[in-house]
């Protein structure tokens, strides 16, 4: 049989092995932008405009700052080209309360996260 | 189609206590693999036996930390090399202990009594021939103290005098050569001991530390298991990424072993039952 090679017990698992490989990349491919949105909320759930969120890159090897912004009117915030895979967050302001750090592990480098939960800025103990 | 034998009902107690024997031999793979997904202290006291919060995200730092890939490619390379010049070299050896010529007594009382050598004894000369031939550093270099091993010679002699003699004097009449009869003729009668040659030969070169770790100086050119003591000697407070790597390397091997494990063991026991 010409093709008889194929219905092999190695063909099929390195085959598919070699399959789930491609299938991976190419979704790697269209979602490594590196992006990571989120909103800022205040222990209310109001969006805190003006505060400052911080990402910040911890993995075996390095513990380093990553980027540093301040959140709109509607309590959002965007960083973009990240080349993380343990991005880690922390948000603050003065007066109302800080959040994080916290991590957010991701399964790829440059991973895009969209936060579906806001972080919840939480008032500080004094 | 080969029938199922019967069920016998009295064999139970056996076949409980060895899938529990096998259970408890797999303890210790499992163990690994929950650290891996879950990062627990092995120490903990009391050991939680399912896994709580298992994540594949210290798969993910150990790719990411360590060249993976490079490692990976280095261990492929060389673990092929050894498998192809294991099954050629060791079939050659093993077709020429089937014949008869002078002294082959004493070949195959040489061949013994070199098992008994611990390789450990033979690293020096062997570095020295190696640096000799300009092959420190490299693929060849790595493999080359595998490429032939004498257990898989004599698993090669014992499935060849399986094989009826007649057959291959057939062949002979016929005007065949020795090399044709060898690889068109007997090779392909002999699969399970190639499948064990393969086998065998894949785990001790996958598994190979002391030879690469002498012959390596280039980081690029490290294999899985000096990755693996690399990583160790590196990174510290790292539970969860070091079983997670442990993995990674062990499951290539395994995996191998699964898919030709029917083959590997009449390759074992195809000399046993001869006569």
């Amino acid at each position: 049989m010409k093709w008889s090679w194929l219905n092999n017990r190695f063909t099929i698992t390195f085959g598919t092995i070699l399959v789930l490989v491609v299938i991976w990349n190419v979704y790697i491919s269209f979602h490594d932008h590196g992006l990571i949105e989120g909103r800022v909320v205040g222990p209310n759930g109001a969006p805190v405009a003006g505060a400052t969120v911080t990402l910040s890159e911890q993995t075996l090897l390095v513990n380093q700052e990553r980027g540093k912004t301040t959140t709109d009117l509607h309590g959002r915030f965007k960083f973009t080209g990240h080349h993380m895979h343990r991005p880690y967050l922390h948000a603050e302001k003065e007066g109302v309360g800080q959040f994080g750090p916290q991590q957010y592990p991701l399964y790829f480098q440059g991973e895009d996260l969209i936060l579906k939960r806001p972080l919840k800025l939480t008032a500080q103990a004094s | 189609m080969a029938r199922r034998r019967p069920y016998k009902r009295g064999h139970w107690p056996v076949h409980l206590t060895l899938a529990l024997i096998s259970a408890l031999m797999l303890v210790p793979f499992y163990w690994v693999l929950k650290t891996s997904l879950t990062g627990e202290n092995i120490f903990a006291y009391p050991p939680s036996l399912l896994p709580h919060d298992a994540n594949p995200f210290y798969f993910v730092d150990v790719w990411y930390a360590i060249p993976f890939l490079r490692y990976l490619v280095n261990s492929v390379v060389v673990s092929v090399m050894v498998v192809v010049a294991n099954v050629f070299l060791n079939a050659m050896a093993g077709y020429a202990l089937t014949r008869d010529f002078p002294g082959k007594g004493a070949t195959i009382m040489l061949f013994l009594s070199c098992m008994m050598i611990p390789f450990q004894v033979t690293i020096i000369p062997a570095y020295l021939i190696t640096a000799k031939l300009h092959l420190l550093n490299s693929y060849v270099g790595m493999a080359l103290p595998l490429m032939s091993t004498i257990i898989c010679i004599f698993i090669f002699k014992a499935a060849f005098e399986a094989i009826p003699h007649s057959l291959v004097e057939a062949a002979r009449i016929d005007g065949v050569p020795d090399w044709q009869i060898m690889f068109r003729l007997i090779m392909p009668l002999t699969k399970p001991a190639i499948a064990t040659n393969v086998i065998l030969s894949f785990i001790w070169s996958w598994n190979s530390f002391l030879w690469p770790l002498v012959v390596v100086r280039d980081v690029n050119m490290q294999t899985l298991p000096l990755g693996l003591s690399r990583f160790l000697s590196v990174v510290e407070d790292t539970t969860g990424a070091l079983y997670a790597f442990c993995v990674m390397v062990l499951v290539p091997g395994l995996l191998i072993f699964l898919l030709a494990q029917k083959e590997f063991i009449k390759g074992l026991t195809s000399g046993a039952t001869k006569g």
